[in-house]
């Protein structure tokens, strides 16, 4: 198991040498090696497809770039996301800051108060538009760390790395994201039943 | 608790965690509203697996290496050398040795700005004044004018002494002209004595005093000293190389000057 990871990471370690030196083949073979793994964690940051696409566009364009820094023996999909978070958190200065600076003022109260005219009423869609809501309510870090525990599966170990802070920072962190979920969602878990 | 919903605890603490919680209501109600987040969390998964199903993930690769690639089609990625050198004449390190240079020039200029001679200067009473340096540049250049002067008409005599019969010698020396002309280089010799000591022209100051010590003789010539006794003084000045020896240190002055 150890031996067959070693092997992966050399691969991927000489994918990398190849783009340093311009080949188009090996980029391209490492954009859909982790194409997904990037959308997966934009797409659940920022819950816009198109956003999402843009981010892994940006993404590559910023590994190509910067493909002389990359260290041989680290990882490379933790590094990898690491662009990639940058990216979402930059994207989300520029672009949502300031809409979802208005949502978090907005009572969440607002969106339930219009009477369901339809029998056929989903009550998930709305606890998952509530969740959502509570979501972009969290720090850009608790944020973040939920989303790269909950959607992309990383270890604390591997979101440790990404982030650059220590482990026991992301386990206080994911600590109080979900905490501070359940907080903020909690006067409306009953009536979901 | 959340560890434990995310299953990042070890095999020991989670055996602890689950005996823990078949006693403890509190924690089991705490676990039950963490698990609802987390449900509420998988929501949302449904909606990124179709937003994922629907993207062309196919061509989305050629799509964005298009969009790198074809902007700089020829130019491929040099590996970078190692060594020295190479680090050292990278492109980037142009500004600094441009700044560098640039520094070494005006340092330069500055240098000889501040160690030059200050220029001459006029008074409001029309005096020109000028720096010490200026005047001490003055004296050692009329110091060699003078010097080489003495050497010149030295030579003159000496050669028309040198030049004649014995016979004809004694004549010359008893002249008004020649013993004129003899006053008149003791004279200057006097006068240039102290510049000689000051200027530290010690070669020269050498050869004019032999100079000097050969007309003292010449002046004493009178009509007893026999032409047998005026050979053997041109002998002397002969043997001395006194003409060839005025002939470079004019030549050393010459080329001295200030």
């Amino acid at each position: 198991m150890h031996t067959q990871k070693k092997n992966q990471q050399d691969e991927i370690s000489s994918l990398v040498e190849r783009v340093k030196s311009g080949d188009r083949e090996a980029f391209m073979t490492l954009t859909r090696l982790y194409q997904r793994k990037v959308f997966q964690l934009a797409y659940s940051y920022f819950r816009n497809k198109e956003d999402a696409l843009d981010i892994v566009q940006e993404t590559f364009l910023r590994f190509y770039q910067k493909a002389h820094m990359f260290q041989k023996g680290k990882s490379f999909q933790n590094w990898l996301l690491q662009m990639a978070k940058n990216i979402c958190i930059d994207y989300y200065r520029k672009h949502h800051k300031r809409d979802n600076e208005l949502r978090r003022k907005e009572n969440i109260e607002e969106m339930n108060q219009t009477p369901h005219e339809s029998s056929h009423h989903d009550p998930s869609s709305d606890l998952k538009e509530i969740f959502s809501r509570c979501l972009v309510k969290l720090s850009e870090k608790q944020r973040m760390i939920f989303v790269m525990k909950h959607y992309n599966h990383l270890h604390y170990s591997e979101i440790a790395q990404i982030l650059d802070i220590a482990l026991g920072t992301v386990k206080s962190l994911h600590f109080k994201a979900v905490r501070n979920l359940r907080t903020l969602m909690s006067p409306y878990m009953g009536r979901m039943g | 608790m959340v560890a434990f919903l995310y299953d990042e605890l070890n095999e020991f603490d989670k055996k602890q965690v689950e005996a823990h919680l078949e006693t403890c209501q509190k924690c089991k109600a705490e676990l039950l509203e963490l698990k609802e987040v987390y449900e509420a969390a998988d929501l949302l998964n449904a909606e990124m697996e179709k937003a994922i199903e629907s993207v062309d993930w196919k061509n989305f690769p050629t799509r964005i290496s298009d969009g790198i690639f074809d902007k700089e089609p020829s130019r491929k990625r040099q590996p970078r050398r190692a060594g020295l050198w190479p680090f050292l004449f990278q492109p980037r390190f142009r500004l600094a040795y441009a700044g560098l240079l640039l520094g070494m020039i005006v340092g330069a200029v500055v240098t000889f700005l501040i160690f030059q001679s200050p220029p001459l200067q006029v008074a409001d009473d029309g005096r020109i004044i000028a720096p010490q340096g200026f005047y001490d540049m003055m004296e050692l250049e009329m110091a060699r004018r003078d010097t080489i002067d003495y050497l010149d008409k030295s030579e003159y005599l000496l050669l028309d002494f040198v030049q004649s019969s014995p016979e004809k010698s004694v004549v010359f020396w008893q002249s008004d002209f020649a013993s004129q002309r003899t006053k008149d280089l003791l004279s200057k010799k006097r006068y240039i004595d102290q510049q000689l000591d000051k200027i530290k022209l010690a070669k020269a100051k050498v050869i004019c005093d032999q100079i000097e010590l050969l007309f003292f003789e010449l002046m004493q010539i009178s009509d007893e000293l026999s032409a047998e006794e005026l050979e053997k003084i041109q002998f002397l000045i002969q043997e001395r190389q006194l003409l060839l020896k005025i002939k470079l240190i004019r030549k050393e002055l010459q080329k001295n000057e200030v």
